[in-house]
């Protein structure tokens, strides 16, 4: 008892009764705890609003960055195309051949 | 700190890091709330708390002081800790029942003299653990269980002086 203690105060204050905790309390501790494995299937995290606006800005400009790559990747190439047809119109052949046999050249001879 | 230790702890001390919430601020979901950050604060980092240092009692009602004074913080930004705020007067006891009147009068106690006595008072710790938990000089807890003692020897004058009948009746 402190010196400045006094019985009658004493006696008064305890009239107010505080509750204990409530059940449900021990579930809400109790079951929350859960293991690391557990935390990055079911967890969740607090993030700042400007922290996630921004990421989310961030997302929105890779999305809109890979579309872009992805149409330009998959349109028709303003060139010719590889396979072109060929037109025989204007083909001259030869008036004339002089055929040329060349064999093999052998050093040796 | 393994899950049977945990759990041991919890039940060990949630009533009291209840009753000294519920006491500090008249509210059962505030210290619901408090008391189950306390232990989750416990759970994720249990270094955080050396046996060296003291009990571990003292050790989560320190948490739960901060946790308090925290939300005290948030909604009167303004407003002095300090324990040389006005003494405080009689508050009206008519027609309110003696145990309310204890409760508003604790409630009326700057929330430091408020500390020392709920935890002297209620769940009658010594003074030198009341100091750990609150991180406070000795001396500091002893003058504000003093103050706090006279103000509510001021405040319930009407009490004391016709203990048992309900002043107002």
């Amino acid at each position: 008892m402190e010196p400045d203690d006094d019985p009658r105060l004493h006696e008064l204050l305890r009239e107010w009764e505080a509750p204990n905790a409530p059940p449900s309390l021990e579930a809400r501790v109790l079951g929350r705890r859960i293991p690391w494995w557990r935390f990055l299937i079911a967890g969740h995290i607090r993030v700042p609003v400007p922290v996630g606006l921004a990421m989310l800005a961030a997302l929105i400009a890779m999305g809109v960055s890979l579309a872009r790559d992805r149409g330009r990747a998959a349109a028709p190439p303003a060139a010719e195309p590889a396979h072109a047809i060929f037109n025989l119109k204007d083909f001259q052949p030869v008036q004339d051949a002089r055929v040329r046999i060349i064999r093999r050249y052998d050093a040796n001879q | 700190m393994t899950d049977p230790e945990f759990r041991s702890a919890f039940h060990g001390h949630k009533d009291v890091l209840y009753r000294y919430a519920y006491r500090m601020t008249g509210s059962e979901a505030t210290a619901e709330d408090v008391v189950q950050d306390c232990f989750l604060a416990l759970w994720r980092n249990p270094a955080a708390y050396h046996p060296a240092r003291g009990a571990l009692r003292a050790f989560l009602l320190g948490m739960a002081r901060n946790l308090l004074l925290k939300r005290w913080r948030g909604e009167r930004p303004y407003d002095s800790l300090e324990d040389d705020t006005p003494v405080c007067g009689p508050i009206d006891l008519e027609l309110r029942e003696r145990a309310d009147a204890v409760a508003r009068a604790i409630q009326t106690l700057p929330p430091l003299q408020r500390e020392a006595v709920i935890l002297a008072e209620y769940e009658e710790m010594p003074l030198e653990e009341i100091a750990r938990a609150t991180g406070s000089e000795l001396a500091a807890v002893k003058s504000r269980l003093h103050r706090a003692r006279q103000n509510l020897r001021r405040m319930l004058a009407p009490l004391l002086e016709t203990k048992g009948t309900t002043y107002g009746t």
